[in-house]
């Protein structure tokens, strides 16, 4: 297949990888580039050679990926998806590739490979339910995002995921929000609330000596508004002395999607600048998944800040949820009474143990819940996981195709509201909706808490 | 070539078999466990994270659950497999005796050389059923089409050859080679005292064949059987969940 024919994003030019950090390598340097790379990533990350080296092609995988069932390419077989750097890594790595190249499915690696990889790694929407499923557990996100890596540190990476990082490492969010547009859309937010429930909800930002740093989704400020009017008044009503920063009002992290060597690191580090700074208590995280993943589960191993051992953090699921349990939080489910279903997030049920929280959540704050099927960590992903919410023609349509699983999945539920707690998949089942046709209004979580509060 | 691959070669095989495991499992030992990468729902403590892949290990349970087809064809083999090898092992110590060495008074030796007898049978013929049904898969379903390399239709041939031959010298009388026998043939090579191999060319194959097939094992994907573990090892680890509560709030859980 040429280059010409593969479904890719938009490609971010020179200049804009270098405005974040990145030194493009010229292409007739790429290859061996790649190549010194995969040698690098062998020698240091276990699950990355585990995945290459333990598959036995039983195809297991194939029909429990929601892109290979979109799409029906081969190459989204997960696989054949890690096959692309795997027929490299024989070539060069082992000692069958190397005697018996054609044998055992060995390959050179050539420009035309790497315009493979750049093509399915972005289709891989890292939901890891080919890790879930494998017999051995091979994670083929781990292989996603060390072609994402390389691919980045070679220069090449889409417009949408560049940008986005560079958003972020400007403004503090994916959204190139400034702190007074912030500001602005905040006020607005209150007057909503005390229009609609008669109550006055402050959202501080970078307020000193406050106890809990919440970090909102940017996507909140725009297109979510209820999920962080849901948080700001489930804080007030437990009466929490919060706060946000605005060099960090963001969930998500496109550096863990692209390149999670500095981009991801260095905003955990400016987090935990922001934290010891306004010496808070405790993180408390919005609805995201990726980025409650990176925060979760790679601070711990990646932040060089002491204050990261010090300072807990939790997902603003986990609080609700935790009251709910104690009986503190006087709720009415009567004004969510429309049949609901949830979309179980890929991050939070496979890579974050969320499952039961947002149940617990959800049963005590609507009336009529239906579970999907299947559903928790065995859920299909929206389509949009790991950001590739791409707008292009052929990308866009891919997404729909990738979403097809999804759309199967709600229809049948008869539900009226998909209450989908996370950023990415709201902003990928919006279109989902639409050109599928489905009857439903998408929701976060949160919306429905705040929606749900008995004021006294 | 009858001194060869009866007296030589084994050496060489189990000298490459186990070098070969090693210097791969050496190589995985390298590189580290860099973030915590656990599948949820998380084992609350190690037990459970050890018990995870154990079940998986006994019952295949991903593969029951997800692709009962292939289910039926990889279950059936490796139970199989996992027998006769056994099998191998303790018909050619105790000469088809160890039932009755193991439960004296249950088992007379008549008893336990016709179970024997009657366990390799079926575990032959069922190990050849079950490659043919992993053949089929690879040939005629399409995603495992798909996925396929040159190799993985080797792999199963090669194994389809050693136990049809097995299976031909457990099956038809005039070219069955007594327990005794084996057991001379792999006691002499064990003791450095290797004997000529018996006077049957499906013996020779047969032995030769297991050989090519210990010699590739660490270099091919057969070392899922280890890999596995390791896999394992780092996406089920337990998981410590922070504790919940906001400090300085009004209400607490």
């Amino acid at each position: 297949m040429s280059a010409n024919a593969l479904r890719q994003p938009k490609k971010a030019n020179e200049a804009l990888m270098r405005s974040v950090g990145c030194d493009p390598v010229p292409d007739d340097k790429k290859v061996e580039a790649a190549i010194q790379h995969i040698d690098e990533f062998r020698k240091k990350v276990r699950s990355f050679v585990m995945a290459m080296e333990s598959c036995v092609k039983c195809g297991l995988c194939a029909e429990n990926c929601h892109t290979y069932l979109g799409t029906k390419d081969p190459y989204n077989i997960p696989a054949n998806r890690a096959d692309l750097i795997r027929k490299v890594y024989k070539r060069y790595f082992t000692v069958q590739g190397r005697l018996f190249g054609g044998l055992v499915g060995a390959e050179e690696l050539t420009l035309e490979m790497l315009e493979k990889w750049y093509s399915y790694f972005y289709q891989c929407s890292e939901c890891r339910r080919c890790g879930h499923t494998c017999p051995f557990g091979i994670d083929t996100c781990e292989v996603t995002m060390v072609g994402r890596q390389i691919l980045y540190w070679l220069g090449i990476g889409p417009q949408l995921h560049t940008a986005t990082a560079g958003a972020i490492l400007k403004t503090g969010n994916h959204m190139g929000l400034t702190k007074a547009g912030i500001e602005d859309t905040l006020e607005f937010l209150a007057e909503e609330i005390k229009d609609d429930y008669g109550i006055d909800v402050e959202f501080p930002v970078d307020k000193p000596e406050s106890d809990i740093l919440y970090i909102p989704s940017s996507a909140d400020f725009m297109l979510n508004p209820g999920t962080l009017k849901g948080a700001a008044m489930f804080f007030k009503y437990v009466g929490a002395n919060w706060t946000m920063t605005s060099r960090m009002t963001e969930a998500g992290n496109f550096g863990y999607l692209m390149d999670q060597n500095r981009i991801q690191r260095e905003l955990v580090s400016r987090l935990f600048e922001e934290a010891v700074k306004l010496g808070v208590k405790k993180i408390v995280w919005g609805e995201c998944g990726h980025g409650w993943r990176a925060a979760k589960m790679y601070i711990p191993t990646m932040s060089d800040y002491v204050g990261s051992r010090r300072i807990p953090i939790t997902h603003i699921h986990d609080e609700v949820a935790a009251l709910i349990e104690a009986g503190k939080l006087k709720l009415d489910p009567t004004r969510n009474s429309r049949k609901v279903t949830l979309h179980d997030p890929c991050n939070y049920v496979r890579a974050c143990g969320h499952c039961d929280v947002m149940r617990t959540v959800i049963r005590a704050v609507t009336t009529d819940f239906v579970e999907m099927t299947p559903y928790k960590e065995q859920n299909f992903c929206c389509g949009g996981g790991s950001g590739i919410l791409f707008d292009d023609p052929d990308m866009y349509q891919y997404r729909i195709q990738a979403s097809q699983k999804k759309a199967d999945q709600v229809r049948a539920t008869g539900a009226e509201i998909l209450c989908a707690p996370c950023s990415i998949c709201k902003a990928q089942l919006y279109p989902m909706v639409k050109e599928h046709k489905l009857p439903v209004e998408v929701h976060g979580l949160i919306d429905l808490v705040g929606n749900a509060l008995v004021w006294d | 070539m009858e001194v060869f691959v009866g007296q030589i070669l084994p050496y060489i095989t189990v000298a490459i078999f186990l070098g070969g495991i090693t210097w791969r499992i050496w190589r995985w030992m390298i590189p580290r466990i860099v973030h915590n990468i656990t599948l949820s729902p998380f084992p609350s403590n190690w037990v459970e994270a050890v018990m995870h892949p154990v079940v998986q290990l006994l019952t295949m349970w991903n593969v029951l659950k997800f692709d009962r087809g292939l289910w039926i064809g990889a279950f059936l083999l490796h139970f199989s497999l996992i027998n006769i090898l056994g099998g191998h092992v303790t018909g050619f110590y105790w000469v088809g005796e160890h039932f009755h060495v193991w439960a004296p008074n249950l088992v007379t030796l008549h008893q336990s050389k016709l179970a024997s007898d009657f366990l390799g049978t079926v575990f032959g013929w069922l190990l050849f059923a079950a490659i043919l049904i992993l053949l089929y898969r690879r040939f005629a379903v399409e995603k495992v089409k798909l996925v396929s390399a040159t190799s993985d239709y080797l792999h199963l041939f090669l194994l389809l050859t050693i136990v049809s031959i097995g299976n031909w010298m457990r099956n038809v009388r005039d070219f069955s080679v007594p327990y005794q026998v084996a057991r001379d043939v792999l006691a002499g090579l064990f003791t450095f005292n290797p004997v000529p191999l018996p006077d049957n060319p499906f013996f020779l194959y047969h032995f030769l064949f297991v050989q090519i097939l210990m010699i590739i094992f660490p270099f091919s994907k057969l070392m899922h059987t280890f890999g596995m573990f390791w896999e394992r090892w780092i996406v089920n680890r337990p998981y410590r969940e922070a504790p919940r509560g906001l400090p300085g709030a009004q209400i607490q859980p």
